[in-house]
């Protein structure tokens, strides 16, 4: 199947030579330096309070929002929505991925369309969605869940594509149903690819619903972003752009975890 | 297997179907009477309505430059900064971590705070698409000189290379297809960037903006055919790239 520069794969790579627990002490300095120095520009007056507030501040942000429940309330909100749509458009996703992978018929009639649409970035739809959903939880539901579809969709299509052809055979040998054949041979032979997708899927998911939650929006992490915006808050925005970028990490890190973890009998 | 679906002209008409049975479905909900649905023929309609004030001439050139202004900047800084980690161990361990955390951060999100620094407009909406150009170059210059094998430095010091013959000669030639891979995803990021900055900065001219617009002003189709404007600008610009790539990199015997 055709691909586009957004490759799956392409993106299941980036990040690789990066890992945390081989840092050594000496990588802490750099940034620790940075913090001192903000810290420092700011007590000395260099930058007004309107302009930078120091890491201090931002702490000191986060521990009131937490306090009053204000900063549990909006991850909350963010990450309800990244599941449901999530879980919805996974699913989808890998219903369909499987279906034009097993079936010709539905490949040639459904790709052309598919591999259409996937050229518009998510976010080109959103305007779109606004029209038809408002800006109320379907519409937030729906941005994650087709987000999540096209990178999951591609991944099951292409797991399932990558399963040797006599393995089939031999399922026929068997004489396997349907159901038999997902469960015994297509489930075990994709679930790399599959984690894979997910992975992608779902830290994709996050980026497309914080853009969408800053565009329209009553609660979540990208609308506090955007309300600390307006009401000259940077202490806010800047809580809500480590938040935001926490989040992403620990979901990258923990699909990138479950990955490993669940294909590590394959090479054993 | 079948056959009689592998042939070309019966493969393209099964993939019409669908599209086909869209339309009609789409059609026929428009017939009964749904006030924000436009029908098919409205498409093409505002298509020439567009094309003819010269609006969607307008607005594409505005993207387009935006994109590109944005991938102009951040790519080379990215391939810099990369190749830079790659070679010097201190710098990959000074600034390693620091561009690592920023990374994690969703690319539009960096936008509020951008606003507030920099104010709404395009001075904010450069730099955030310069930034998502930025990281893809970075990640993969990075990746490709850290894998450049052992012995072309070695016959490099044997010659007596200096740092700059060295990084000429052995690391760029050998990083070129990961180079070159990470300015392919930067300018896909940067594209996607610019739409999203348009959509939520809203300032001037561009296809974001144009969306935004036409979603206030409930015109689906001015949305549908700057919808597919952008796609595909985007499908054109990337498989132009792909081309480019390949030609830049024929002279390497595994590049397919």
């Amino acid at each position: 199947m055709a691909t586009r520069a957004f490759d799956y794969q392409i993106l299941a790579q980036t990040g690789r030579t990066f890992r945390l627990e081989r840092l050594p002490l000496s990588s802490f300095v750099a940034p620790l330096a940075l913090l001192a120095l903000w810290q420092l520009a700011c007590l000395t007056g260099l930058f007004p309070p309107q302009v930078l507030v120091p890491p201090s501040g931002v702490a000191k942000a986060l521990a009131d929002m937490t306090a009053s429940g204000e900063l549990q309330r909006h991850v909350g909100d963010s990450l309800q929505r990244l599941l449901i749509g999530f879980v919805i458009g996974a699913l989808a996703g890998m219903a369909f991925g499987a279906t034009i992978a097993l079936s010709q018929l539905a490949e040639a009639a459904f790709s052309p369309t598919f591999l259409t649409l996937w050229q518009v970035p998510v976010i080109a739809f959103v305007p779109m969605m606004v029209m038809f959903l408002g800006i109320d939880e379907p519409f937030k539901v729906a941005v994650v869940a087709i987000a999540s579809f096209f990178p999951m969709a591609l991944a099951t299509f292409d797991g399932i594509r990558g399963v040797p052809r006599n393995w089939f055979e031999v399922a026929k040998i068997y004489r396997l149903r349907l159901f038999q054949l997902i469960r015994r041979i297509l489930l075990p032979a994709t679930v790399p690819a599959i984690l894979t997708g997910l992975r992608i899927s779902l830290t994709r998911a996050w980026v497309v619903l914080v853009a969408a939650e800053l565009l329209a929006a009553d609660s979540g992490i990208g609308q506090m972003m955007e309300m600390g915006r307006q009401l000259f808050q940077i202490d806010v925005v800047l809580a809500g752009v480590i938040v935001s970028g926490l989040i992403g990490f620990l979901l990258d890190r923990g699909a990138r975890w479950i990955e490993s973890r669940a294909s590590r009998w394959r090479t054993a | 297997m079948n056959g009689w679906l592998a042939r070309f002209p019966v493969r393209a008409a099964i993939g019409l179907v669908v599209p086909a049975l869209l339309i009609l479905w789409w059609h026929w909900r428009t017939s009964a009477q749904i006030a924000t649905f436009a029908p098919p023929a409205a498409v093409g309609r505002a298509l020439a309505e567009l094309l003819h004030s010269g609006d969607l001439l307008r607005d594409t050139l505005s993207t387009l430059k935006r994109a590109f202004a944005g991938l102009a900047i951040g790519a080379p800084l990215g391939v810099a900064a990369g190749v830079a980690m790659g070679i010097w161990r201190p710098v990959d361990r000074t600034l390693g971590p620091l561009l690592h955390a920023l990374r994690q951060v969703p690319m539009i999100g960096w936008l509020p705070l951008m606003g507030l620094w920099f104010g709404v407009g395009e001075g904010t909406e450069l730099i955030v698409i310069s930034m998502s150009a930025f990281f893809p170059s970075m990640l993969n210059s990075h990746a490709g000189v850290a894998q450049v094998e052992r012995r072309y430095l070695d016959v490099g010091s044997i010659l007596r290379f200096n740092t700059a013959q060295r990084i000429r000669f052995i690391l760029l030639p050998a990083a070129m297809p990961l180079v070159l891979t990470g300015i392919t995803q930067a300018l896909a990021f940067s594209w996607i960037a610019t739409i999203g900055t348009e959509l939520l900065t809203g300032a001037g001219s561009g296809l974001g903006v144009a969306m935004s617009q036409a979603q206030v002003q409930q015109r689906l189709d001015v949305m549908l055919v700057v919808i597919a404007v952008t796609a595909a600008l985007g499908f054109l610009i990337n498989q132009i790239f792909r081309r480019l790539r390949q030609s830049l990199l024929r002279w390497q015997p595994s590049v397919q």
